[in-house]
């Protein structure tokens, strides 16, 4: 059990990373890591609503789809699931941490469309996890989705400062370094067996 | 607004990934091959076309207030239907596009369209600017498709273009070729609109 | 203020179950023609790499966690031999690999089903180049992968850079030749 739990955190973090391999999660990955601080806000956030949004569309699969063989309302009842959990999410955050609050600004009501929150809902489902396992896929996906923003964030940091070419300034060179840091973590391939 | 206008907008004006780098990751993800970059951009056509007419229809009807999970839950319902009629008739597409599919929900794009447009102009307008911003978003998905595959397989929607001496660079259709490739087409679209900009200035100031 | 989000609320309700409606609707009609497909498919698996077969009968016992199903291929009423499928863990995943056994003990072909292969290298395991070396080979004994040379009998040369997935697609093929050995003689 632990052994397979390992398993998948190492899977979600590294080797099949959400945001550098699986692709999801690009909005906000391109779009506030413009500093490391954000960055980690924003990483934050995430790991809260994609830790609640794993047990709710797994309880909601499992007690209700499932029992009334309604499986095809998932792709509408997960979303209006993840859509709740970020209004309620924002109004923790604004009660408890008016300056985290500010910082996220409107990034935080977009969380409900960050691809890598339905993603992981619906792989956990297709992954056949039990409830164990589908938090701690939860939880590793955002860590990795944090790895991924709050690096590339560091990098993107020092480009701000750097002498890039007109054409290549703003998105392109934004890219182009995500696709370097994307072959890099190719090299976790193969680690988990 | 002159109906063709409005297409014209949503393919090159405002282009949702060249311009307005908007739905990036269905455009990184399936953009492997100029087959499956085609068939995700006419999916997401016909999602965004059907969610604007309705957004458009019932514009007086949703409160402000739930305007947004509204919208949701119309999105997703179309996401479901196209996602179901895929896997009926077109089982290929549904298996190498995967998840992608109902993920078409949360592609940024089809959401700010609703707001910004939809929920503001006349059915006919919603529904144009839903096939121009579809179809804006399927050309250059399949741009996209078509370079990565040239470059990491030799061929071209299946047909090796090249000859069996071509040792295709196989990063272009691994995940970051697909940031490779977006960075290296993003600079070359800016290069020539500031080169067209550049010139009508030039013009502009020499007549 | 309460009766506000009630209303709200009842108003969201009614284009949630709008949409239920509408969904239940279109599901009627594809979820038949979804099931075909699926039959469909294996349908054409089975009869690839047993050519001979003219129907397809399962047999519904449970042979251990690595065998996912096995059919009895019928010509007329004779059974003339067994598609087994498994599910080895191959480089980006699991590798749906289905083998045809004759009576006789000889492997009659080999399909891959669903995988998630590096393709270039991994994926090319679905060529014929490469997964026609297992045809006719013999079941007495495991088949092993070399990397080149010429293989025996029971051999067969690994893709070149993929050699994780030729030893996944052979040990999926070798747990069907296990269950041929013991049970299904």
């Amino acid at each position: 059990m632990i052994k397979s739990i390992l398993i998948i955190m190492l899977s979600s973090i590294l080797v099949n990373n959400f945001v550098l391999s699986r692709f999801l999660g690009i909005c906000p990955f391109l779009g506030v890591s413009k500093k490391v601080e954000t960055a980690l806000g924003m990483g934050m956030a995430v790991t809260f609503v994609m830790v609640l949004a794993s047990i709710f569309t797994y309880l909601i699969q499992k007690l209700i789809l499932v029992n009334l063989g309604i499986e095809y309302m998932q792709t509408i009842a997960f979303i209006l699931v993840i859509a709740s959990l970020v209004q309620f999410v924002e109004m923790v955050i604004q009660k408890t941490s008016p300056t985290l609050y500010q910082a996220l600004g409107v990034y935080l009501p977009l969380i409900t469309t960050n691809c890598a929150v339905l993603g992981v809902a619906i792989l956990n489902i297709q992954s056949e996890y039990n409830l164990i396992e589908t938090i701690f896929n939860g939880f590793a996906a955002a860590i990795g989705f944090t790895l991924a923003i709050v690096l590339f964030a560091g990098i993107r940091e020092r480009l701000e400062i750097s002498d890039i070419p007109e054409v290549f300034q703003g998105f392109p060179i934004a890219l182009i370094s995500a696709g370097l840091m994307s072959i890099a973590f190719l090299g976790f391939s193969g680690l988990v067996k | 607004m002159n109906l063709f206008k409005i297409i014209k907008n949503g393919i090159v004006d405002e282009n949702p990934i060249f311009t307005q780098v908007l739905g990036m990751c269905p455009t990184l993800a399936v953009t492997t091959s100029a087959v499956n970059g085609l068939g995700m951009g006419l999916a997401t056509t016909a999602v965004l076309t059907m969610s604007n007419l309705a957004i458009s229809l019932l514009r007086k009807v949703i409160p402000s207030k739930i305007r947004i999970p509204a919208y949701v839950v119309v999105i997703a319902t179309f996401v479901t239907i196209v996602g179901m009629l895929l896997k009926a008739y077109v089982p290929a597409l549904d298996k190498s596009l995967g998840l992608f599919i109902p993920l078409i929900v949360v592609n940024c794009i089809i959401l700010a369209r609703a707001e910004s447009f939809a929920s503001k102009n006349t059915v006919a307008s919603a529904a144009a600017d839903g096939i121009g911003m579809g179809l804006g978003f399927a050309l250059s998905l399949t741009l996209l498709g078509s370079v990565r595959e040239i470059l990491g397989a030799g061929s071209i929607f299946g047909f090796m273009i090249f000859g069996e001496a071509f040792k295709p660079a196989i990063i272009m259709i691994l995940p970051p070729g697909a940031f490779l490739a977006l960075g290296m087409m993003l600079a070359l679209f800016k290069k020539i609109t500031t080169g067209k900009k550049n010139k009508k200035a030039e013009i502009q100031s020499a007549s | 203020m309460k009766n506000e989000i009630v209303k709200l609320g009842i108003i969201l309700l009614i284009i949630t179950a709008i949409a239920a409606t509408l969904l239940g609707f279109v599901n009627q009609i594809t979820s038949p023609v979804i099931e075909e497909q699926i039959i469909e498919a294996n349908n054409i698996a089975r009869k690839s790499i047993m050519t001979e077969a003219d129907s397809f009968e399962l047999i519904d016992e449970d042979f251990g966690p690595s065998i996912l199903e096995v059919y009895k291929a019928l010509k007329g009423n004779d059974v003339i031999g067994f598609t087994i499928k498994t599910s080895p863990k191959g480089y980006g995943g699991d590798i749906e690999v289905t083998t045809g056994i004759t009576k006789d003990g000889k492997i009659s072909g080999v399909s891959l089903g669903t995988m998630n292969e590096t393709p270039g290298l991994g994926a090319k395991a679905k060529d014929a180049e490469y997964i026609n070396q297992y045809t006719d080979k013999p079941v007495d004994n495991h088949i092993a992968v070399i990397k080149n040379g010429t293989p025996s009998e029971n051999e067969i040369i690994a893709i070149s850079g993929a050699t994780i997935t030729s030893v996944a697609v052979t040990e999926g093929i070798n747990s069907s030749v296990d269950l041929f050995n013991e049970k299904l003689q």
